[in-house]
């Protein structure tokens, strides 16, 4: 599903490169739970970026859903990313003006993929994550876990390949952040491919797979 | 393009769009009422100009485009409503003789003459005129019939009235047939004008009685030389024929050199010209202050985008991460800015009609409501929502996801 070869990434401060990923060899397959950890600074969200297909490597190949994704323009990234992609961050960004539900629906605006009857189904994921009393409160008036499954909802909706979580814990408490967690291993369980990004070692135990990111190259890959 | 089926939920697109426009309504309702308040005079202003341009076009119809109109005295020595009589049966004659020339009407004024029916008195004027009179004025009757060659030749002591000064002597009751007193020439009304009514503020079309001209010359006034007006019609270029009449005029009159004439010619299209730069320089005064107004709003439009622009980075980043491409942003951006204004415009028009009729009933100005300024005012909140949206919509366009995400 996902193959990086020798990956590198670097930001320019003026003349100065700075290298962030030095070479990334990696590949993901389909129905993996891969935990990326790394210490801030590591290149762990970077890579994540990468993946998501939200940035471009400098150097190296990259190749998801078995198409190399090297000069696709704009248009078509945007596309992938909404057919196969369910992003989580840790900030949760719902968009305050909508309700659970409609935040749910965001990616179908967006959607090619025809998804029938898509508030109904929004209604189902949300009632599935125990928010049935609650898809039609704005975001201001959900606690912080209930924000979070409203956005994995959100990622779900569109029935992606791939969900890709950035820190999803770090703005839960620790047995909130554990549902959350636990959610994803169903979700994994379900046949999802799920990477969580993390800089949390607590998390390391509830993947499947531990790839650890130090200073921009992969130094551990643990398949439990 | 490939861009709307991008956008494969149009609904849920426009939804959202309306949600946003509410959360954000303090902002909106700047810019809105803005652009309302352009569209508002600018549709007060063409409505204005249409309904003074329908009145002159009115005008013109019934005159006809090709009519001349020739009064005695010229335009230097004219007071205002005071006719010298210079104008006379010969120059009628030769006039007659131009080329082109088909149709001429002679008119002979009598001003404040009193009519009597049974007790009832009204002073009003005659016409005496020929009997094409009805037919260059394209105006029919109400009841009744013009006079006839017959009458004309006879010198018979026959009327055609106006609907005010029948409704003055007769107030309803038959007309033709019945014999009144014209000053003390008992004369038999014919028929009775429809109302034309219009013009206010000048004197009422509607009072005054048509007679035979030869009539009104022997029988009331007693006048063997002098025309109060003469009109004619011309298959040629009008502007020819008035040279053509000037000259006749002048050399009949012994006019020589330098001369001022001592008529004045005007064409139906003196009076559209008039109306033109009337109503042309109250387009130029009253459409420069309200594209003002249009460009500030579009300005503080833009200004409170790009605002929120930066509040919305966030929004934006989530937005691409999740499907939408550069170009999605951008017209999901520009789509709110145009319904903004677009929604300001409509408001303006609907002001307008309010606004425009207590403008008609209060100070008699003519409104003409049509489509082309509805038409007219959503392209220009149309536009302005798509110039002053541009910018910011491209802006947001480019923030990367990434960044935008990142905080």
């Amino acid at each position: 599903m996902i193959t990086l070869k020798n990956i590198k990434k670097s930001y320019f401060i003026g003349e100065r490169e700075l290298p962030i990923l030095k070479g990334i060899n990696l590949e993901i397959g389909k129905g993996e739970f891969v935990i990326l950890m790394g210490v801030s600074g590591s290149g762990k969200t970077t890579l994540m970026n990468i993946v998501g297909l939200l940035d471009k490597q400098t150097e190296g190949e990259y190749q998801f859903m078995e198409t190399s994704i090297d000069g696709l323009d704009d248009e078509v990234l945007a596309t992938m990313r909404n057919m196969h992609i369910g992003f989580v961050f840790q900030q949760f960004f719902l968009l305050p003006y909508l309700n659970a539900i409609e935040n749910v629906l965001i990616p179908i605006v967006y959607s090619q993929k025809q998804i029938r009857h898509p508030r109904e189904k929004a209604k189902l994921l949300l009632g599935k994550f125990g928010l049935a009393e609650r898809i039609h409160n704005k975001p201001s008036q959900l606690s912080g876990g209930e924000q979070q499954r409203v956005a994995i909802a959100r990622a779900l909706i569109n029935d992606p390949d791939l969900i890709l979580a950035d820190e999803p814990t770090g703005a839960l408490d620790s047995k909130t952040g554990n549902e959350i967690m636990e959610l994803f291993h169903i979700l994994n369980e379900d046949g999802k491919t799920v990477i969580v990004v993390t800089h949390d070692p607590k998390l390391a135990s509830f993947g499947k797979r531990l790839i650890r990111i130090e200073d921009g190259t992969i130094s551990e890959d643990i398949t439990s | 393009m490939g861009q709307f089926p991008k956008i494969s939920q149009v609904r849920e697109f426009f939804e959202e769009i309306l949600k946003i426009l509410y959360y954000y309504r303090g902002r909106v309702v700047f810019s809105f009422s803005g652009v309302a308040l352009g569209i508002l005079s600018i549709c007060v202003i063409i409505t204005t100009i249409e309904g003074a341009n329908k009145k002159a076009h009115d005008i013109f119809e019934i005159l006809g485009p090709d009519s001349i109109m020739i009064f005695g005295g010229g335009e230097r020595q004219r007071a205002a409503r005071v006719r010298i009589n210079t104008l006379t049966f010969r120059d009628a004659d030769l006039l007659q003789r131009i080329e082109g020339i088909y149709d001429l009407m002679k008119v002979y004024q009598v001003r404040n003459i009193t009519m009597r029916y049974r007790d009832r008195n009204w002073q009003t004027q005659v016409v005496g005129s020929t009997t094409n009179y009805f037919e260059s004025m394209s105006w029919g009757f109400q009841v009744g019939s013009v006079f006839t060659n017959d009458d004309y030749a006879n010198l018979e002591a026959v009327c055609v009235i106006g609907s005010k000064v029948y409704d003055e002597l007769f107030k309803g009751e038959d007309a033709v047939g019945k014999v009144i007193l014209i000053g003390k020439l008992p004369t038999k009304v014919i028929g009775v004008l429809e109302e034309r009514g219009g013009s206010t503020g000048g004197p009422n079309i509607d009072d005054r009685v048509i007679m035979p001209l030869t009539t009104v010359t022997s029988r009331i006034a007693n006048e063997k030389r002098y025309l109060s007006m003469l009109r004619l019609k011309t298959d040629r270029d009008p502007d020819k024929t008035v040279e053509d009449v000037r000259t006749v005029l002048r050399n009949n009159h012994g006019l020589q050199g330098t001369a001022d004439d001592d008529f004045t010619i005007r064409s139906s299209k003196d009076i559209l010209k008039f109306v033109t730069v009337i109503s042309g320089s109250l387009f130029l005064f009253l459409g420069t202050a309200s594209v003002v107004a249009l460009v500030v709003s579009g300005f503080v439009l833009a200004n409170l985008f790009y605002l929120t622009i930066q509040e919305r980075r966030k929004d934006i980043g989530i937005r691409r991460a999740y499907g939408a491409s550069r170009r999605g942003i951008l017209l999901s951006f520009l789509f709110e800015s145009i319904l903004i204004t677009l929604m300001g415009g409509i408001a303006g028009i609907l002001l307008s009609v309010i606004l425009g009729g207590t403008f008609e009933k209060l100070f008699d100005i003519p409104m003409l409501f049509s489509y082309k300024v509805v038409v007219f005012a959503l392209c220009f909140s149309f536009l302005t929502g798509l110039l002053s949206g541009l910018r910011p919509a491209l802006r947001a366009s480019r923030i990367e996801p990434i960044e935008a995400i990142r905080g």
